[in-house]
C-alpha cells in the first residue's frame, strides 16, 4: 500500500523544502511552524493494463458491452484527449494507445469500416504528427493518419454543427463527424478531478460558440473549486451540454486514471519528499541545480520538456458518462487527496516548467498566472488552503517570453490588454469578442499550431477566482516589469516575499507550502 | 566442431536482431545463387552481406534520413509477406534505390536484390557497377535483349528466397512523369506466383535529378501499397496493368482502400500477433 498524503510541520530538524522554479529548482527554508503539504505516494499500477481495458469494455457501467454496439456498416468516431493531458507527457506507451488498440481490435473484429479518430483539441492548438504518434502509438498512427486520424477544428464552419440549447440557454455545438456518427467512443485520461465526464465532449469537440458558455468569468467565479465538480458551475454547465449531446448521439465513454508518478528516475528527487532523499537524490538535486543555474534557457527547456513521466494506469472504466465519471473521480481522489486542517494566511507554490498549455513551449507570463493561480491554487476541495484576503507566493522566473507559433494571441493580450487592465470582467467585456473573431488568429489556429485567439482570455479567467479571493500575489524570482504588468508584486527572495506578505496579513502569519508537482488535492476542513 | 568464422558471424548476426521479432519461419537463407556468376553471386555471400549491412546502418541510412527526411507509409504490408515478393516502384532518380531500401523493414531489406541496368552499370562502368552491387545488392538486368535469360535469372532469385526490386518502367523518368510498365514484371510474378508490392516514390527528383551527380536535401515520400497477387488465370499483361494502376493510385493521395487495403486489413497486417503466427 502506498503512503497517504501528509501535512508536515516545519521544525528545526526538517530539511529545506523543494520549490519548482520554472525550468529550475531551488531549496528554501520556510519559517519554523510552517506546514508542507505532500500528496500521497504513487499508487501501484494495474498489473495487466490491457486485460483491465478489455474487461472494462466488455463489462461497462450502466451500458451495453462495447462489442455488442459495434456492427459492420456503422459510422464510428473515436475521440481522444489532446496533449494537455497528462503532464508531463507520459512515457510510451501512452494510455490512449493502450485503450485505442483494444477498441480498434473490437471494431476490426466487428468489420466496422467507417472509423475516424479525432483528437479532441477544443480551442487548444493542433497536435503535430509526432505528438499524435506518441499519444496513439505507431500502429494506430500508421493505419489512420492523416485521413482518418486528425485534430478537431473548432473554427471549421462546415465541420461543426449546432446541437441545441440547454434549459439555461447555453448553446451546444459538436464536431460534425461525431454528431453524424452512429456511435462516438470517447477515450479520456483523468489526471485531476476537473477532467473527464461530460466536459470531455462538451469542450473537446465543441466550437467557440459552445465553449464560451462556461469558459467565462461569471461561471469560473462560481466554480469553487473546479477541482471539485459538485461545487463547480463550470461542470454544471458542461453536464447540461453533455446531456444534450447524449440525446443527439450515442456515446460510449472510456475513462482512465494514472498515478502521480510524474518524474523519471533521473529526476527522482522531485518525486520524493525531502525527508526521503538519499545521498544520490541530493547529488542529483545539486547537479540539476548547478546545470539549470548555468545553462541557457532554451537548453534547459529542451531538457525539461524531453522528460517523460512513468505514469502507471490505476483504473479504467467504460460505459455511461455519469456513471463512469463518478467512479473515476473516486480513483483520482484516492491518488491525490490529502486532508488539511484549516486555512493559513499565506500559501507558497513553486510553479513548474510545464502547464496544460505550454507543452514544448515556454511558460509565458499569462500562463504562469493560469498555472499558478488557476490550476495549482484550485487544487482544493471545500475551501482554499489560504484564507480569504491571504497572500499567494509563487516562485517562477516569469520572463517576457512567448512562443510565437503556439501563443500569438497571448503576445497581444499581454502587450495590449494587460497594459489597459487586469480585471477579468473588464477584459471580457472590452476585448474578448475581438480576439475571438480575429481572422488572423483564426487562420493560425486552423492551419498552424496556435492556440485559439480567445485562449489567453480563458487562461486569465481561470485565475479570476484566486485573484478575487487573495489579498495579494507575490512572485519570487520573477522579472520585475513583467510581474508588475500582471498586476502583482515581485520579490527577489522568499524571505523578502514573506516580509512583504506580512504587510497584508499581519505579523507572524501562518504558512502552507503546496509541494507539487507531483499533484495533490487538498481537502481543507 | 569445425572452424567456420563466417558461419559463426552469420549466426550471431542473424540471432541478435534486437527489438524485432526474430523471423524464425522466414525462408531459410538460400545458398548464393549458383553459377553462372553473371549475376554477381559474390554480392550475396556472407562477407558481402555483413559489409552491406554495416554500410547501410552506418552510412547510407543516416545519410538518407538527413537528406530526405522520408515519410514512409504502409510499412505494415512488408511485415505480412510470407514469401518472396517483387517490389515494384516508379523510377525518377539514382536516389530511388537507397530511399526504397530505407523504406523497407530490416528483415525485407536484408533479403532484397535490386535490378540494375546491365548496359549502364555493368558494361559502361563495370567497377562502379561492382561497388553498387556491394552497396545495394544489385544484379545485372538486361534491357537490351536476352529476355528469357533475364527472366530465368530473376525467377531464380525469387525461388531462392530473395525479394526482387524492379523498376518496371525500365529507366528513370526524364520529366518526373511515370512511364508505362514493361510486361516483364507481370510475367515474373505470374510465372513464380510471387506477390507484387507496389510502391510510389515522390521527391527523389529534387534530391538528385536525372543528369545531376551531387545530391541535394529535399523531403521525400514513400507510399507502400497492399501486395497484389495475380488471379489464377490472369494474363501477365493484364496483371502488369493492374500493378501500374496500383502505383499510379498510390501517387495520387490519399490512396484508396483498394490499393493500400482497408483499415481493418492494415490493422490486422500490423498486428504483432499476426507476425508471430507467420
Amino acid at each position: 500500500m502506498s503512503r497517504p498524503g501528509a501535512v508536515v510541520e516545519i521544525d528545526r530538524t526538517m530539511p529545506p523544502v523543494l520549490f519548482h522554479h520554472g525550468e529550475g529548482v531551488r531549496l528554501e527554508r520556510l519559517p519554523v511552524g510552517s506546514r508542507v503539504i505532500y500528496g500521497p505516494d504513487p499508487l501501484p499500477g494495474l498489473p495487466h493494463p490491457q486485460r483491465a481495458i478489455r474487461r472494462a469494455l466488455s463489462h461497462p457501467i450502466e451500458d451495453d458491452p462495447l462489442p455488442s454496439l459495434l456492427r459492420a456498416g456503422m459510422k464510428l468516431t473515436i475521440a481522444v484527449d489532446d496533449l494537455s493531458l497528462p503532464l508531463p507527457p507520459m512515457a510510451a506507451p501512452d494510455v490512449r494507445q493502450l485503450v485505442l488498440q483494444e477498441v480498434l481490435e473490437l471494431a476490426a473484429e466487428a468489420g466496422v469500416e467507417d472509423v475516424h479518430l479525432i483528437i479532441a483539441t477544443g480551442l487548444h492548438r493542433r497536435m503535430t504528427a509526432d505528438e499524435i504518434r506518441h499519444a496513439v502509438g505507431d500502429r494506430v498512427f500508421s493505419t489512420f493518419y492523416p485521413e482518418r486520424l486528425y485534430n478537431h477544428d473548432a473554427e471549421d464552419p462546415e465541420g461543426n454543427v449546432h446541437i441545441g440549447v440547454t434549459e439555461k440557454g447555453e448553446e451546444v455545438t459538436l464536431n460534425r463527424r461525431a454528431a453524424e456518427s452512429d456511435l462516438v467512443i470517447y477515450v479520456n485520461l483523468t489526471l485531476v478531478p476537473m477532467d473527464g465526464g461530460h466536459k470531455s465532449m462538451a469542450t473537446g469537440l465543441a466550437s467557440y460558440r459552445g465553449i464560451r458558455q462556461h469558459h467565462n468569468v461569471k461561471t469560473l467565479l462560481g466554480s469553487r473549486s473546479y477541482m471539485h465538480p459538485p461545487d463547480s458551475d463550470l461542470h454544471h454547465s458542461c453536464i447540461r451540454q453533455g446531456q444534450l449531446i447524449e440525446d443527439a448521439v450515442r456515446v460510449f465513454h472510456i475513462e482512465t486514471t494514472v498515478n502521480n508518478h510524474s518524474f523519471p528516475s533521473i529526476a527522482n528527487f522531485m518525486q520524493k519528499r525531502e525527508t526521503d532523499w538519499t545521498a544520490s537524490d541530493q547529488a542529483a538535486f545539486l547537479a540539476v541545480k548547478q546545470v539549470t543555474d548555468l545553462a541557457p534557457t532554451h537548453i534547459k527547456r529542451q531538457v525539461f520538456h524531453s522528460m517523460r513521466a512513468p505514469y502507471a494506469l490505476t483504473s479504467v472504466r467504460a460505459g455511461q458518462v455519469d456513471a463512469v465519471h463518478e467512479k473515476t473521480l473516486e480513483s483520482v481522489r484516492e491518488q491525490l487527496t490529502v486532508e488539511v486542517e484549516g486555512q493559513t494566511d499565506i500559501v507558497t507554490i513553486g510553479v513548474p516548467y510545464i502547464g496544460p498549455y505550454n507543452v514544448f513551449a515556454p511558460m509565458n507570463p499569462v500562463l504562469v498566472v493560469c498555472t499558478g493561480l488557476g490550476y495549482l491554487f484550485n487544487l482544493y476541495r471545500g475551501r482554499p488552503v489560504v484564507r480569504e484576503g491571504g497572500v499567494a507566493i509563487l516562485s517562477h522566473p516569469c520572463r517576457y517570453e512567448f512562443d510565437s507559433v503556439q501563443h500569438p494571441s497571448y503576445i497581444d493580450f499581454y502587450d495590449e490588454v494587460l497594459a489597459d487592465t487586469t480585471d477579468p470582467h473588464q477584459i471580457e467585456q472590452r476585448y474578448e469578442e475581438r480576439f475571438a473573431t480575429d481572422p488572423w488568429y483564426r487562420q493560425l489556429f486552423r492551419k498552424s499550431h496556435a492556440y485559439h485567439g480567445v485562449h489567453p482570455f480563458y487562461a486569465w479567467y481561470w485565475a479570476a477566482h484566486a485573484m478575487q479571493h487573495l489579498g495579494d500575489v507575490i512572485i519570487v524570482g520573477g522579472d520585475r516589469d513583467t510581474v508588475h504588468r500582471l498586476g502583482f508584486k515581485c520579490a527577489t527572495r522568499l524571505e523578502d516575499a514573506l516580509e512583504m506578505a506580512e504587510q497584508t496579513v499581519g505579523r507572524h502569519p501562518s504558512i502552507s507550502h503546496l509541494r507539487l508537482p507531483p499533484l495533490l488535492l487538498a481537502d481543507v476542513r | 566442431m569445425s572452424f567456420d568464422p563466417l558461419g559463426d558471424l552469420e549466426q550471431v548476426r542473424r540471432g541478435f536482431r534486437w527489438g524485432e521479432t526474430r523471423p524464425s519461419t522466414w525462408a531459410p537463407a538460400a545458398p548464393a545463387v549458383p553459377e553462372p556468376a553473371t549475376d554477381l553471386a559474390w554480392a550475396r555471400t556472407e562477407p558481402a552481406l555483413t559489409a552491406r549491412k554495416l554500410i547501410q546502418r552506418g552510412v547510407s541510412m543516416p545519410f538518407t534520413e538527413l537528406m530526405a527526411r522520408p515519410h514512409v507509409s504502409g510499412r505494415e504490408w512488408l511485415d505480412q509477406l510470407d514469401r518472396s515478393a517483387i517490389i515494384v516502384s516508379n523510377h525518377v532518380s539514382h536516389a530511388d534505390t537507397q530511399l526504397l531500401l530505407y523504406a523497407l523493414t530490416d528483415r525485407v531489406r536484408e533479403r532484397t536484390v535490386v535490378s540494375a541496368a546491365d548496359d549502364y552499370w555493368y558494361q559502361e562502368h563495370p567497377w562502379v557497377g561492382r561497388m553498387v552491387s556491394l552497396w545495394l545488392n544489385t544484379f545485372p538486368f538486361s534491357r537490351t535483349g536476352k529476355p528469357q535469360t533475364v527472366l530465368a535469372n530473376s525467377g531464380m532469385f525469387l525461388q531462392s528466397g530473395w525479394h526482387l526490386l524492379i523498376y518496371a518502367e525500365g529507366t528513370r523518368s526524364p520529366d518526373g512523369r511515370m512511364g508505362p510498365f514493361r510486361p516483364g514484371v507481370g510475367y515474373l510474378a505470374t510465372q513464380n506466383r510471387a506477390p507484387v508490392v507496389p510502391i510510389h516514390l515522390r521527391g527523389t527528383d529534387r534530391i538528385m535529378a536525372r543528369g545531376r551527380s551531387i545530391p541535394m536535401p529535399a523531403p521525400a515520400r514513400v507510399r507502400i501499397g497492399k501486395p497484389l497477387v495475380a488471379a489464377p488465370k490472369e494474363d501477365y499483361r493484364a496483371f502488369t496493368r493492374r500493378i501500374e494502376d496500383a502505383v499510379r493510385t498510390l501517387a495520387q493521395g490519399p490512396p484508396d482502400d483498394a490499393v493500400r487495403g482497408t483499415w481493418v486489413e492494415r490493422w490486422r497486417a500490423s498486428s504483432p500477433g499476426a507476425r508471430g503466427r507467420r
